[in-house]
């Protein structure tokens, strides 16, 4: 095989991790960074995501560059995002800010199947969402969005 | 949370309300002992040696993830063990307050402290914990009621020895969840739990364009809602569109979107008008010009906010070859004859549909001489608009009063039809319009619905077809149907099934009040998947006016009626009505038989206009 370079990627706590060039660039903000960056940039700071997270995204990566084709990606996918929801929007920025469009795209819509079907207040127990209208802006609302069907 | 001291007297004889396992009831109130929040609810035996728990309710079983079954016969101090294989207390677990409540217990006084407890599978919990001692006849101590109030703790412990899930992974058990997060303010009212909101700490771009955008036009709705961050959100007319796009696909917002900017709603408008249906109305529209000589059995389709027909009948049976257009979109909407090259046969009972942007396809129909199989193409928007025969090899039979519709705004598909001596036809073709040489091909299917006319076909969430009604084969006999029947053309086999999804013929026909059995009557596409029918040749004394509902896409399709202000008109027929911009059913008048009146139109229109 062609030479396995490694890259470490540092989090914004100071956890590094070594991981395969080609798992790193996965993400096309570090591709960016490494296509444009100084001639020798083995350590790549990734300032926006804790090491935790960091930790979750580079398994993803791992994962989906070591063995895109396997028939378990779909249940390796399905079981990644069974985190609660603090880990998923963790996943979520980190994926936008480091452009891994399958790991946004995931955890966007695990995010979105929590909103489905719900009603206000369901929503706002599930993610902690602060009420901050005034009762008068609420009444407002609720005759607004409130979408009586036909029967 | 605080523990109503009140309720401390547990002594006295009223009858409890409930039995425990053994069948006998407890002689003290429970229901005053419960607070008005969901608690956990333990009764161990005191004469018994360790305490053996006799009875647990449906929140400790939820709460803990432990069923009675598993639990009843032991002491409640496994909860301090994590996991329901550990043998021994947690080191977490406060061993000051385990001690503290075997004295109390002795000294029979009542215990109230917190303690840290373990789900099933490892999740940790503080239980708020009340022990009560019930007293039996003779001062001793017969009974302990334990009442938890479980809430949650932000422990990372890591997975739980020996299992292959994480040992803080929240249970995905909504009942749980909510049971978990049940608080009670200071002056007994709800509060959501007050975890840290992460959701609104993404950008507004990932919460619209990947989260939101995924959702229903519902939904959407109650997430303008929810706080004022998401508000402001849920204004973005982009997020709306994209919302819209996704609900109804892209080629039925391509058609929305024909209409001119300042005559349209905007999306958030639009997705609530045509989900609610709230601004659907009758009007009558006025227009000029004519359509002369005048006939009947004329096609009718819309392109964009235009309405072309073409061919019909005239006053003397004859087949009529000659196409008008009338521009819905001008201030003074006229009839015009438009001028083309090369049309085809005249013809009457065919079918034009629109494909391709602004292209019209003509099929089938009764010519001089005799039933039609041909197809010819029309671009509307060319400099010198001229029919165009298209050759396809292996057409299908000559036919006429069969139903078309265009799939993916591309492929012309057709079914049934009247064939040459009258005999009733139940097959299904389909062209693809987009290739260069289109070849027409057979639906091969193992069984078809009765054979008919006049009965219609609509496309519904993306590839699928819907059939309604006709006048269907029956033996030897016809008789007007009101049958339903789907097929998913995105399956590499299609095939026709009842809409209620059986494969079994006659299966199942939509619950609720279907319309009456007719034919030539008019079914519209809504945004979303669901079927408009009104109009027809209907049997009976039934009004043809009324409009009939139903979502195949439910999962237990029902017929509605739709109730809708304004005057219909008396007569609708399938073959002569369309929908322009894809918001406005347009009618063109007409009567039973003699003249039909093209200068007064009726329109349903589903959403208001900005005007």
């Amino acid at each position: 095989m062609t030479s396995s370079k490694t890259i470490v990627l540092r989090s914004s706590d100071g956890a590094t991790f070594e991981v395969d060039e080609a798992v790193a660039l996965h993400s096309l903000m570090i591709k960016h960074r490494i296509e444009t960056g100084g001639a020798d940039s083995t350590t790549i700071d990734v300032p926006e995501v804790t090491g935790n997270t960091l930790s979750k995204v580079i398994e993803y990566c791992k994962k989906h560059v070591e063995a895109p084709n396997s028939d378990d990606l779909k249940s390796f996918d399905t079981d990644f995002v069974k985190v609660d929801q603090a880990v998923l929007c963790h996943l979520a920025k980190a994926s936008y800010y480091m452009n891994i469009k399958g790991l946004l795209d995931l955890s966007s819509k695990t995010i979105a199947d929590m909103f489905k079907g719900k009603t206000v207040e369901q929503i706002r127990e599930t993610f902690h969402i602060k009420n901050d209208f005034t009762p008068e802006e609420e009444e407002e609302l609720r005759k607004e969005n409130s979408w009586n069907l036909f029967v | 949370m605080e523990w109503d001291s009140s309720n401390s007297d547990l002594s006295g004889d009223e009858e409890g309300g409930f039995l425990l396992n053994d069948g006998g009831p407890l002689p003290f109130p429970v229901d005053s002992l419960l607070q008005p929040a969901p608690c956990g609810f333990v009764v161990s035996d005191a004469l018994e040696p360790d305490h053996p728990i006799i009875y647990v309710n449906s929140v400790f079983e939820i709460i803990t993830g432990y069923r009675a079954e598993e639990v009843l016969g032991r002491n409640c101090r496994f909860l301090q063990c994590r996991g329901p294989y550990a043998k021994r207390r947690h080191p977490l677990v406060d061993s000051t307050v385990v001690s503290e409540i075997r004295r109390f217990l002795e000294d029979g006084i009542e215990f109230k402290g917190e303690l840290l407890n373990f789900t099933k599978d490892g999740t940790p919990l503080m239980n708020r914990l009340r022990m009560t001692p019930i007293y039996g006849d003779d001062e001793v101590i017969t009974h302990i009621i334990g009442i938890q109030f479980f809430t949650e703790v932000d422990l990372d412990l890591g997975p739980l020895p020996g299992s292959t899930t994480h040992g803080t992974v929240k249970s995905s058990d909504p009942f749980r969840s909510s049971l978990l997060s049940f608080r009670l303010t200071p002056d007994g009212t709800r509060s959501p739990s007050r975890g840290l909101c992460r959701i609104l700490q993404l950008s507004d771009e990932v919460i619209c364009l990947k989260i939101l955008s995924r959702l229903t036009p519902r939904d959407i709705a109650s997430v303008g809602s929810v706080c004022r961050r998401f508000y402001e959100v849920v204004k973005n007319e982009d997020l709306w569109r994209m919302v819209c796009q996704n609900a109804w696909g892209s080629e039925t917002t391509r058609v929305l979107e024909t209409v001119p900017g300042a005559k349209r709603l905007g999306w958030g408008r639009l997705a609530r008008e045509l989900t609610t249906l709230e601004a659907a109305a009758w009007r009558k529209v006025t227009v000029g010009g004519a359509v002369e000589p005048s006939r009947c059995n004329f096609s009718a389709c819309a392109v964009g906010n235009r309405v072309v027909l073409f061919g019909g009948e005239g006053v003397n049976m004859q087949p009529m070859n000659d196409t008008f257009v009338l521009d819905l979109n001008s201030s003074k909407p006229e009839w015009q004859h438009v001028k083309v090259g090369s049309p085809p046969p005249g013809r009457w009972g065919h079918t034009l549909s629109c494909v391709n942007g602004s292209n019209l396809v003509v099929f089938g129909g009764c010519g001089t001489q005799g039933l039609l199989n041909d197809v010819f193409l029309l671009d509307l928007d060319a400099k010198h608009p001229t029919w165009r025969e298209i050759s396809g090899l292996a057409p299908p039979l000559p036919r006429s009063w069969h139903s078309s519709c265009t799939l993916d705004g591309t492929k012309l598909i057709v079914s049934g039809g009247c064939a040459d001596s009258g005999v009733l036809l139940s097959d299904t073709f389909l062209l693809d319009l987009s290739m260069e040489k289109p070849i027409w091909r057979e639906i091969p299917v193992t069984w078809t619905p009765p054979s008919r006319l006049g009965h219609t076909l609509s496309v519904y969430g993306g590839r699928k077809i819907l059939m309604f009604g006709g006048l269907a084969k029956s033996g030897p006999l016809r008789f007007r149907s009101s049958d339903v029947f789907t097929m998913d053309l995105s399956e590499d086999e299609p095939c026709w099934r009842s809409v209620t999804g059986s494969g079994m013929p006659g299966a199942g026909n939509p619950g609720g009040i279907g319309p009456p059995p007719r034919l030539d009557h008019v079914a519209v596409s809504l945004p979303g998947g669901r079927i408009l029918v009104f109009g027809g040749s209907v049997a009976g004394l039934h009004s043809a006016s009324q409009l009939y509902i139903l979502d195949p896409t439910e999962e237990k399709p029902t017929w509605r009626i739709l109730n809708v202000p304004g005057r219909p008109p008396r007569f609708a027929w399938g073959h002569s009505t369309c929908v322009v911009g894809g918001t406005r059913a347009i009618v063109l008048g007409g009567q039973t038989g003699e003249e039909w009146m093209l200068s007064e139109l009726h329109e349903l229109s589903l959403a208001s206009s900005v005007i």
